[in-house]
């Protein structure tokens, strides 16, 4: 069998136990990304050298008869909106083209503890925003189940790269949908966890209450297996919980059996077609798992992206207020004095979606519009967190499809009101802190994947990985791979 | 208080105390003073992406503690804000602040202001972090963040005092609690004790407030008397020469040299900082048992230890000032007081006659080498009438040249620090005194106690300090009662 056919879980075990060298599985994969990566251009930066390096101290580890990490030899690739000592970390803005990362994020400190191998960074819209990763400054990303159209965003390249199968394993950030949106465009499973389960201590802020770090991966096992990696208590994030780990890969077996999942059937109402098609067979798997299925109300979500558009934004226009120009990051050369500092290297350096978002974060915020915009906003994310904890008073899971519709073409969307409507689906599970995995249900007649959205409470992050597990071993959409890529080098 | 034809100022005071925590207010970075630029910094306190801030559970501390000392209310749940503006020393752009919500809320002190104990309002007291400092060079200006993310507490008066005098009694009592709560080093020129004030000055009786323009910059309590001052004096020029003049919000800094108050920048409207609750940080929740267990722990404040100076140890009010206004002075002299109960003595030995000798010397107390052990020695020698004050002087004056010396060990080796006991070289001396003072020994059989002390002081003047004191005592009365 081809060696991309395993599950990371498999090819761990398999360098534990000495079947498979480090080495080995480094170079393969590195032979993967340079022959197919320029079809889908998921990478913005590869570490060759450094990863057989890794590899090496891997192999030799293990014939000293130490003990193996939980990741051993497994190559990772990393959104670059996240920091790896040393390594450039560009947030796919030009204004970060030369910065080089002072310290390893937390949550890479533990991959490398587990013996995870590095292997590049990922692109991405820029700074996290936008959905379709059109917004990168660098390069535009091709999603390997159709290459004309766009993986989704902001983690594109990183649902793109598992797709094509370039590592078995890679991270993601998820502050609206981000990490489930590319993941069911590219028929990969995208997990986000509870907000503040992962350190987001080397994350590059976007927006600080509603960021979380999270997985892309061909099967649920494998986000299991890096949560319980990466889902710990980290001292330098103020909003880390301070609760240990879980061992996420035992909870995955049970059964679906007695399980209510709630469907907020009135607010999918004018689902489009195909998908509306899709999220019934899901659900109709469900029920054959055991689950019984239950209305609930969440019709406040249609409020959701008018929340987030506003508590979002606000954030970040003070998260991005940090690229001036004066300490790190590209400085204009035309400037001659301190306002041209910032204002030539912030023009210069930020793209227009960015610009759009610090504009109107700064405008919600602005004496005389924060009662009316960034006030009734928040008090209106205080009614959505307590519909979705009325919901699962109700049930132990909602269920919900991703997006609207399936992946769609390159540029075919200009108008950036049209794709924030997109993120219906996703955006309130950010609002509320909640974990959701996106999970692969099938595809429509253009054999476009569709994603399955199933939401948690807080901290039932153990449950949604094990619910979203058993509908993947019903379903087993997750072993589809894009047509071209399932070559064997 | 001066006569200002029916003016009234109105003053309030921002105070920003640097505390001296070992790390910063959101980092593990060092707080230390005085270092190579840019040698004190880690990622966050620079605003690198990617950096989160933490908390610094000591700041809150000192923070409770402060807010203890002045009988404040401490918020069960307080707030941290980001404050929104651009400027190259301030590292993210925004300062993460208390606005709506600060962890201090009210309080009062009290000082002495020209005779008369009066109390002034704090409005609030919150934390935040301090910014970079901006240097200037010829062609360039470069940024040294090892100030930037120093733990300040902001404390804000209400608009209370009323002239330059109280607004720097409030100062300097607010600089002695910090003092004495070990809170920080209340340095005015190394701008760890930084004071703003807001004045603006109306009518008697009016009951609005007009227009304030801020003054910063005043590095000294001195130079900040004379910036309110003038101020006030400019205010009520302005308004005497345009009675319906609007005056111009704005911020002045004192100069130094010039002594005077430069404008900075005018207010046009107001500055938006934006402020919102700073999303990486959870709302500081304070319980009363921690509040409680603070408030036990509370060292000696000045209030207390100047009842205690002049009510206890009968100092005079002007002593216990003077010891309480300088906290290291102070705290020799609650050191001397574990080994001499004569705290009188000890106040003028150290206070007057030391420093005096030290003065000359051009040296400070601090710099001696001198121990308040060795002076409280020497306060008890004379107390026991082991040596006379004369002697004591000399002693003293053999100290400042030899610091570690013990006065015992100098009175031991030294015969001629032994009071003369030989009645026979008293006796003649203290009949010769009687003869020429029937008055005074009159004046004694009258009551008058002074009048003992007068012959006993004749006495003294006579053996040149030499005779025990003891002895005369005795002689002069076994003669008068006999």
């Amino acid at each position: 069998m081809s060696l991309f056919k395993n599950s990371a879980f498999e090819l761990r075990n398999a360098v534990q136990s000495g079947k498979l060298s480090a080495e080995e599985l480094v170079s393969y994969y590195l032979k993967r990304i340079a022959h197919f990566d320029p079809q889908i251009s998921s990478l913005l930066s590869v570490f060759p050298e450094k990863a057989k390096e890794r590899a090496l101290q891997i192999d030799q580890k293990r014939k000293e008869g130490k003990k193996l990490g939980k990741l051993a030899g497994v190559p990772v690739i990393i959104k670059d909106n996240m920091h790896i000592k040393g390594e450039i970390t560009t947030c796919g803005s030009q204004f970060l083209s030369n910065y080089r990362a002072p310290f390893d994020a937390t949550y890479i400190r533990h991959l490398l503890e587990e013996d995870a191998i590095l292997i590049g960074k990922s692109n991405l819209d820029e700074f996290s925003m936008g959905s379709t990763t059109e917004n990168s400054s660098f390069q535009t990303t091709r999603n390997p189940w159709n290459l004309s159209c766009n993986p989704g965003g902001s983690s594109g390249g990183s649902a793109a790269a598992i797709a094509a199968r370039l590592a078995p394993l890679a991270t993601g950030s998820d502050t609206g949908g981000s990490i489930r949106q590319p993941a069911a465009f590219t028929g990969t499973v995208g997990f986000k966890p509870t907000y503040g389960r992962v350190s987001r201590y080397g994350l590059v802020a976007y927006a600080s209450s509603l960021d979380q770090i999270g997985t892309l991966t061909n099967s649920v096992r494998d986000s299991a297996l890096m949560m319980e990696v990466m889902a710990r208590h980290c001292p330098k994030d103020a909003t880390s919980f301070n609760m240990p780990a879980e061992p996420y890969l035992e909870l995955l077996s049970g059964s679906m059996k007695g399980k209510k999942i709630g469907v907020p059937f009135r607010f999918l109402d004018d689902l489009e077609q195909e998908s509306k098609a899709n999220f019934e067979k899901s659900l109709a798997t469900l029920r054959e798992l055991g689950a019984e299925i239950i209305d609930v109300d969440l019709d406040i979500l249609r409020y959701s992206i008018a929340v987030y558009y506003i508590i979002a934004v606000a954030e970040a226009s003070t998260n991005l207020a940090r690229f001036d120009g004066i300490r790190f990051g590209v400085r204009s050369k035309k400037a001659k004095n301190l306002e041209e500092v910032f204002d030539f290297s912030r023009e210069e350096g930020f793209g227009r979606e960015v610009k759009n978002r610090i504009l109107l974060g700064t405008y919600v915020l602005s004496a005389g519009f924060q009662d009316a915009f960034y006030r009734k906003a928040q008090k209106v994310r205080t009614l959505i967190i307590r519909k979705y904890a009325e919901a699962f008073e109700k049930c132990d899971l909602v269920a919900m499809p991703v997006s609207p519709f399936p992946a769609f073409e390159l540029g075919s969307i200009q108008d950036p009101l049209q794709l924030y409507l997109q993120d219906i689906y996703t955006i309130s599970v950010n609002l509320a802190g909640l974990p959701a995995i996106s999970v692969p249900s099938g595809f429509n007649k253009e054999r476009k994947p569709f994603g399955l959205q199933l939401i948690g409470p807080q901290r039932a992050d153990g449950r949604v990985l094990q619910m979203g597990h058993l509908f993947e071993t019903a379903t087993q959409y997750n072993h589809e791979i894009p047509p071209g890529f399932e070559v064997e080098l | 208080m001066k006569d200002l034809g029916g003016w009234e100022p109105i003053i309030g005071l921002e105070i920003h105390v640097q505390l001296n925590t070992q790390s910063k207010i959101f980092s593990l970075a060092a707080n230390r003073f005085g270092d190579e630029p840019n040698t004190n910094i880690d990622p966050i306190c620079t605003g690198q992406p990617g950096t989160l801030p933490v908390l610094n559970k000591a700041a809150v501390a000192k923070a409770v503690q402060f807010g203890c000392a002045v009988g404040a209310k401490i918020s069960p749940v307080s707030q941290f804000d980001r404050k929104s503006y651009f400027y190259p020393d301030s590292p993210r752009n925004f300062q993460i602040t208390q606005f709506s919500d600060p962890i201090v809320i009210g309080g009062t002190v009290s000082a002495e202001v020209e005779g008369e104990i009066m109390t002034f309002e704090i409005h609030h007291a919150h934390l935040e972090d301090d910014a970079g400092m901006l240097k200037h060079f010829t062609s360039f200006a470069g940024v040294d963040y090892n100030r930037a993310g120093v733990p300040l507490i902001e404390i804000v008066s209400d608009p209370c005092m009323h002239s330059a005098k109280e607004a720097v009694a409030y100062a300097s009592t607010i600089r002695s609690i910090m003092l004495y709560l070990e809170a920080s080093d209340c340095n005015m020129e190394e701008g760890s004790l930084r004071v703003d004030a807001n004045i603006s000055v109306r009518r008697y009786g009016e009951k609005k407030l007009r227009p304030k323009i801020e003054i910063k910059n005043m590095n000294s309590f001195s130079n900040m008397e004379i910036a309110i001052n003038k101020e006030i004096e400019r205010q009520i020029r302005l308004y005497e020469e345009t009675p319906n003049l609007q005056i111009q919000s704005g911020t002045y800094r004192f100069d130094v040299e010039k002594q005077d108050n430069i404008l900075m920048r005018e207010k046009e409207g107001f500055e938006d900082y934006r402020y919102f609750p700073e999303p990486d940080l959870l709302p500081l929740v304070i319980t009363n048992e921690y509040i409680e267990t603070i408030r036990a722990a509370l060292p000696e404040l000045p209030h207390q230890r100047f009842k205690r100076y002049t009510e206890e140890l009968d100092l005079s009010l002007y002593n216990a000032a003077l010891l309480i206004a300088d906290k290291k002075l102070c705290d020799f002299f609650e050191q001397g007081l574990e080994y001499t109960k004569n705290a009188k003595n000890l106040c003028n030995w150290i206070t007057v006659e030391f420093i005096g000798r030290l003065k000359e010397k051009n040296l400070s107390l601090e710099k001696s080498g001198l121990s308040s052990q060795n002076i409280a020695h020497l306060v008890a020698l004379i107390d026991s009438g082991t040596i006379t004050g004369r002697m004591a002087k000399e002693i003293a004056d053999e100290m400042v040249a030899a610091p570690s010396k013990d006065p015992r060990e100098i009175v031991e080796g030294n015969a001629k620090y032994k009071p003369l006991e030989d009645l026979s070289a008293i006796e003649p001396i203290v009949d010769a005194v009687l003869e020429a003072n029937p008055q005074s020994i009159a004046d004694y059989k009258e009551g008058r106690t002074k009048a003992l002390a007068f012959l006993v002081g004749q006495v003294m003047k006579q053996t040149k300090g030499l005779a025990s004191p003891e002895i005369v005592n005795r002689l002069i009365l076994s003669k008068i009662n006999s």
